[in-house]
């Protein structure tokens, strides 16, 4: 059941990580066409590269969804230098034991939350500076060997960087059921954290 | 590209980071960008293009000359998408598949599970109909899970009538591949949660109103669970003619509410001296089936297993044919509670609908409205009588059995056999029988009598039920008839009138004979006439008269006549003057002759006894035509009587007070003495044997005297609120409540009462700019006002035992010619009242406010000029401070105004804003004389108020000298300054005012279960705190739906009052080590899977932390730990810090 629970969940992150890109408004909003996902209107890339990195790398991640690897999904979004400005952090937890049929009508239910709290959150978030960029980044709970699987190889070591200080969280929402526990938050540069620009590491 | 090493050692971090990525991450480079930008662009164009084009096509095609033309080919295209891919669909299908949604078509309304698209592809499917727009015409259902409130409100406009179904219904019909009925699929919200007191609310509805409906939500809530049983139960039978039976209640509701509004010029019940225990029990008796029916009168439900009337129609018809009109519907229940006060919200209103009583008292609205113009002219003549009282000649026409003759006059054969009326027949039942004709009299049956123990004495006994249309008609011909022979009639009742036909030529026999004859032709019920020399000898007479006949007493056989006469059978005589007399043994007119005024007058009081006196003589000066003035209006349920808790109460309450409204306004009087009466089951006593009836019960009666006469529902409504809570009953126990007006004043004729109204609204007006003071101050007004109210009460409480405590208050109100609990509800309450306003009025004006208020507005002034404390200078001069302070700070302030909301600081408002705390406060104080606790005392309720960036700025000393005056009065403000309705929580309150002791503590040692259970441990125990805020909280964690998480608990505290959470001092401390435990373990608790839940609690602690010392504590404690926890769990703290 854990992989009926990892694939809804994994749909939801590519919505979701669309409508984070979206809200930063990285491309020009022509860039997206508006669909229906979970009977909610929702942004979908229409440039297939772009579409095409967010489901693959999402996708690549079921596999260790569905084993319970996965501790986190950020988009993190950084500056020239690599230091992230802007990171929208999922915490994921996924109940490998849950046993019972999951309802998927209140799963969706609950993630529609996500992503119309989402779409009203532009105000937590920072201005960007000019000349970013942004990636995907998975969070592990132990890293997988990498002979193991195939769709290991897909995924690279980041070269963002860490910031020095612990962030400050906003979070967004949470929601916790049986079967699976989605938290989503926003980090940022804590107040006394050098500045991105001033740092020359 | 190196592997990093994240924080835990665990984790290992990859970013996907290959070609794609980096292609996508170059664009952001500003050429790329661009040129993607232009990509988009065209894309977008050719999308916008697209459509255009494909508009302008059917443009062209069919040039629309507007948007609804447009609209109606749109439809139509869609429609024809629509049966093409059905045609498909079902040819694709099985084929065979029977068409199971045939004439249903549905709208979807909103976000559904399963979707709009599915649940359009079941449509497709099975024959159905799927409209992409609503309408009227071509919608039959509409589907939909959850429905904003604002639609729930509205839901006559928003569904036209049309049912609205959970999707669920699609799916099982589906499922079984047949059509069910809709009804047990309705939408939850509408079958639980029927917004009744919103609409009663709706008829008028002021800035008082308005306050009192942000309670409203709780109260309506807990409703009728049964509701939804309801309509569960019902049946398939009422499918598509019936379209919501809710809805159309609540229209029918509106609409008679209207009705009764226009037309109930004098719909009262009548209670005169004396007589005012008497007939509850009658009017008990009355509804009970009806009330079965009661949501909705008659039509398809003649299979349902509960007798029913082939036509109930309600009171109100009476007043206004249209309401016949008006489509009903039926919901058969077989729950019992739907006759009670538990399941039916509009159990006021139903009950008079179908009370004959109620039928009776508002039948003489109708008559004077129709009679009008002959009874005017006979009060012209009736002068001319008073001259020639010699040879008068009075009679008394009364119809025979009415209520059963003019049912059964349509059926010749049952002339006579026993027949009765009652709204049941149902032979176990104990409704009671409200009329027999004289066949069911042989056999012993009396009027009251249950039908069982009817149907004992007479097994063939028939039952009618009521028909109030044929009573109305026939009492219509029936004074058709004397008004033709004599112009000086006075209507008693609808079947019986007093005719003066001392003029009239002949003798007064014949024309007695000659009426009845008439009477008889027009009307095929038979009526007895009584003759005499006055009304109450004629009034006698008519009793021997009975059945179908006359009797003439002449004035020289009167005294024989009433020598033997019982005295029962006086009119004025009652159970209780009955059994008086008779343990003097009295038995008879005669002896009570024996008995000299003045001792019957010292027995039975100067009016009675003279009464008793001259009716044993069978004197009577009354004269025909002279109508009484009624002394009273009122109403009273005593029947189905029961509640669940205190908002069912107070529910029921508010409809009583409409009704009560209702019938003041109908009269066209007010009144300014108000008299709750209440049933109070006894102890010892068992369930009544009259189902749903009273039983044996406690009299219980509080009253109260306003200094201006009223009819106001909201005032009644505040008013009769404040008179039960006196009462500290517990609701379960109550079987009966009854609201009485008394000291009526006429509504037209009072001067005053026109003065008042224009200085109403004069002040209405100067206190519409402090209306615009945003929702937080409102918020804080009506809570001080609530202080208000609570300190009365409470005082109440402190003075202990009921009666003596209301005496006292009583002697205190009228002693000081100001009732101070009254002003709250009759005027804009003292602590409304803007004091620059107040001081900058001409002198008569305010002498006249001031009579209005009882002398208390010059002791506010006194007061606010700081005569007496020079505390009230501090204060004055601090608040000034304040604004200047705000002023100054000016943005700085607005930052801190996002949690501050209510001082954003407008001069003027913040200034009134002040103006009226230090009223609030003062208002509070005013009250509390009247208990003897002195308390003059502002700052801690504005302290609180005023955040600390302003305090920062007030000048050192005045700091100082607040500062040192806090203590002092958090102890003093308490009570002024109670939170809750005491009702609520009187016992606590009471116990943390007076108590020191600290006896409490000791539950609170460390004890990490917290939030075990449902509900969590400490919500047990903070209710039985002493302490406020601990108290308050619990409190909240029920009216905040029990959910288990602390945010909306909080929330709620928040919407209550902040200002006040410091206004205490015992158990300070204990209460800050408890809260912050409770914090620790809630975030414990939550910190792993629920942050945002952390968070908002946060937050909003936070902003409690701007008004509440205890709370600055409470979330410098807790913040450091969460932090800590935070950084454990997320690696980063959370960002509390002011957004900007």
């Amino acid at each position: 059941m854990a992989g009926e629970t990892a694939r809804i969940l994994v749909e939801f992150l590519e919505v979701a990580i669309t409508s984070i890109v979206f809200l930063k408004g990285v491309y020009p909003s022509g860039a997206f066409e508006r669909r229906r996902y979970m009977n909610l209107v929702v942004q979908r890339a229409r440039h297939p590269q772009l579409r095409d990195y967010i489901h693959s790398a999402v996708f690549g991640l079921l596999p260790f969804i569905q084993k319970g690897m996965v501790e986190r999904a950020a988009v993190i979004f950084f500056n020239t230098d690599g230091i992230p400005v802007e990171r929208f952090v999922f915490k994921l937890a996924v109940n490998l034991s849950y046993g019972s049929k999951v309802e998927e009508a209140d799963l969706e239910f609950t993630l529609r939350s996500f992503l119309i709290k989402l779409s009203v959150s532009e105000s937590l978030t920072k201005v960007l500076p000019c000349d970013y960029r942004w990636e995907i980044t998975a969070y592990f709970r132990s890293l997988p060997e990498a002979s193991a699987n195939k769709d290991v190889k897909q995924w690279i070591p980041t070269d963002a960087r860490q910031w020095e200080q612990p962030p400050l969280l906003t979070p967004i929402k949470s929601m916790s059921s049986k079967p699976l526990c989605v938290q989503l938050y926003i980090e940022h540069p804590s107040l006394s954290e050098p500045k991105p620009q001033n740092g020359e590491v | 590209m190196s592997m990093e090493s994240t924080r835990s050692d665990k984790s290992a971090k990859r970013s996907f980071n290959n070609n794609r990525n980096s292609a996508s991450s170059n664009s952001n480079s500003n050429p790329s960008n661009k040129k993607k930008k232009t990509s988009q662009k065209t894309l977008g164009v050719a999308w916008g293009s697209n459509s255009r084009s494909s508009s302008r096509s059917s443009f062209s095609n069919s040039p629309f000359s507007n948007f609804g033309s447009y609209m109606v080919e749109k439809n139509r295209k869609l429609q024809n998408q629509f049966e093409a891919e059905a045609s498909t669909s079902s040819h694709g299908g099985s084929g065979s598949v029977k068409p199971i949604f045939d004439g249903v078509s549905i709208f979807v309304d909103g976000f559904t599970v399963p979707s709009s698209q599915e649940l359009r592809g079941y449509m497709l499917k099975h024959g159905g109909r799927f409209e992409n727009y609503f309408s009227r015409r071509r919608v039959t259902h509409i589907i939909c899970s959850n429905l904003p409130d604002s639609k729930i409100k509205n839901l006559r406009s928003f569904s036209r009538g049309l049912p609205v179904v959970k999707p669920a219904w699609i799916l099982e019909s589906v499922a079984v591949n047949k059509l069910l009925s809709w009804v047990p699929f309705q939408l939850d919200q509408l079958a639980n949660n029927q917004p009744k007191l919103s609409s009663f609310f709706t008829l008028k509805r002021s800035s008082v109103s308005n306050s009192a409906s942000t309670h409203a939500p709780c109260q309506v809530n807990p409703e009728a669970e049964d509701s939804s049983l309801k309509v569960g139960t019902s049946g398939d039978t009422y499918f598509s003619e019936v379209s919501e039976p809710f809805e159309h209640r609540k229209q029918i509701s509106r609409e008679s509410d209207d009705l009764v509004n226009e037309n109930s010029n004098a719909s009262l019940v009548e209670e005169t001296a004396g007589s005012s225990g008497k007939p509850c029990e009658v009017a008990m008796g009355i509804p009970s089936n009806i009330d079965a029916e009661d949501e909705s009168s008659v039509k398809n439900d003649l299979q349902s297993s509960h007798y029913q009337p082939t036509a109930l129609v309600s009171s109100n018809c009476i007043n206004n044919q249209n309401m016949k009109g008006s489509p009903s519907s039926m919901v058969s229940e077989p729950s019992n509670q739907s006759h009670s006060t538990l399941g039916d919200p509009n159990f006021v209103e139903n009950y008079f609908k179908n009370s004959r009583l109620h039928f009776i008292g508002t039948w003489r609205n109708r008559y004077r409205k129709r009679f009008h113009s002959l009874s005017n002219g006979f009060n012209c003549t009736s002068s001319n009588i008073k001259a020639s009282p010699l040879k008068t000649a009075i009679m008394h026409v009364d119809m025979d059995c009415f209520f059963v003759s003019v049912v059964i006059r349509n059926h010749p054969e049952l002339l006579d056999k026993p027949v009765a009326v009652c709204h049941s027949d149902n032979t176990k039942g104990t409704a009671e029988i409200s009329s027999a004709n004289y066949p069911a009299r042989d056999y012993g049956i009396k009027a009251g009598m249950f039908v069982r123990n009817a149907k004992a004495l007479c097994p063939h006994l028939v039952i009618f039920p009521y028909n109030f249309e044929a009573y109305e008609e026939v009492a219509d011909q029936f004074y058709n008839v004397l008004h033709k022979h004599g112009n000086k009639v006075q209507a008693v009742s609808c079947d019986e009138a007093f005719l003066d036909v001392t003029d009239s030529e002949g003798d007064p026999q014949l024309l007695a004979s000659k009426i009845r004859k008439e009477i008889f032709e027009t009307t095929r019920c038979t009526a007895s006439v009584g003759i005499a020399g006055n009304m109450l000898m004629a009034r006698l007479a008519t009793r021997t008269a009975k059945p179908d006949g006359q009797c003439y007493i002449p004035p020289e056989r009167v005294d024989d006549y009433l020598s033997q006469l019982p005295i029962k059978a006086l009119p004025g005589i009652g159970h209780v003057l009955e059994e008086k007399l008779k343990k003097q043994n009295v038995w008879t007119c005669g002896q009570l002759r024996m008995i000299s005024k003045d001792s019957l007058q010292k027995d039975f009081g100067l009016k009675t006894g003279e009464m008793l006196w001259n009716y044993s003589r069978g004197v009577d000066n009354r004269l025909v035509g002279l109508i009484q003035e009624s002394k009273s209006v009122g109403a009273e349920v005593n029947w189905g009587v029961r509640f669940k808790d205190l908002k069912d109460a107070q529910n029921f309450l508010s409809n009583l007070c409409k009704e009560v409204s209702l019938r003041l306004q109908g009269c066209g009087v007010e009144g300014r003495t108000f008299t709750l009466k209440i049933k109070k089951r006894r102890k010892d006593a068992e369930e009544p044997i009259k189902y749903m009836g009273h039983g044996d019960c406690e009299n219980l009666s509080h009253s109260t005297t306003v200094p201006v006469a009223t009819d106001d529902v909201e005032v009644l409504q505040r008013i009769t609120k404040q008179l039960f809570g006196s009462f500290h009953l517990d609701v379960k126990e109550i079987r009966g409540v009854g609201l009485q007006v008394s000291r009526l004043e006429s509504t037209e004729n009072s001067k005053q009462g026109l003065e008042r109204n224009s200085l109403k609204s004069w002040l209405a007006s100067a206190s519409a700019r402090t209306e615009e003071l945003c929702k937080n101050s409102h918020v804080a007004k009506e809570s001080s006002n609530r202080g208000c109210e609570g300190e009365g009460d409470e005082t109440l409480g402190q003075l202990c035992g009921n009666s003596v405590g209301l005496s006292i208050q009583m002697d205190s109100n009228t002693s000081n010619g100001a009732a101070c609990l009254n002003e709250v509800s009759v005027l804009p309450p003292l602590c409304h009242l803007d004091m620059g306003v107040l001081k900058s009025l001409p002198p008569e004006l305010f002498s006249e406010l001031n009579e209005i208020y009882g002398g208390k507005l010059v002791d506010l002034i006194a007061k606010n000029k700081g005569k007496t404390e020079n505390i009230n200078h501090t204060l004055s001069a601090y608040s000034h401070e304040k604004i200047e302070g705000a002023m100054k700070e000016g943005q700085a302030a607005r930052l801190s105004s996002m949690v501050f909301q209510n001082e954003i600081p407008v001069e003027n408002k913040a200034e009134q804003h002040i103006a009226k705390e230090v009223l609030a406060v003062s208002g509070a104080e005013s009250f509390v004389p009247a208990s003897g606790l002195k308390k003059t005392d502002l700052i801690p309720s504005s302290l609180s108020q005023v955040d600390t960036s302003v305090l920062q700025q007030l000048p050192e000393e005045l700091k100082v000298d607040i500062l040192e005056h806090l203590p002092a009065h958090r102890m003093q403000v308490f009570s002024p300054n109670v939170l809750l309705d005491p009702t609520e929580i009187p016992l606590e309150a009471l116990g943390t005012k007076t108590a020191e002791n600290n006896s409490g503590s000791k539950d609170f040692v460390l004890d990490n279960n917290l939030w075990v259970g449902i509900p969590p441990q400490w919500v047990d125990k903070f209710k039985v705190s002493n302490c406020l805020i601990l108290n308050i909280l619990a409190e909240m964690y029920y009216k905040s739906g029990s959910t288990g998480n602390l945010s909306p608990i909080l929330q709620r505290i928040s919407s209550v009052s902040l200002h006040q959470l410091d206004a205490f001092q015992d158990g300070w401390d204990e209460a800050m080590y408890i809260l912050c435990e409770l914090l620790k373990q809630y975030i414990k608790l939550k910190i792993e899977l629920d942050i945002e839940e952390i968070y908002v609690c946060f937050r909003l602690l936070r902003r409690f932390a701007m008004k509440s010392e205890l709370f600055i504590q409470v979330y410098n404690i807790v913040s450091p730990y969460l932090q800590a926890l935070v950084g454990e769990n997320y690696g980063g703290n959370l960002h509390m810090s002011l957004k900007d």
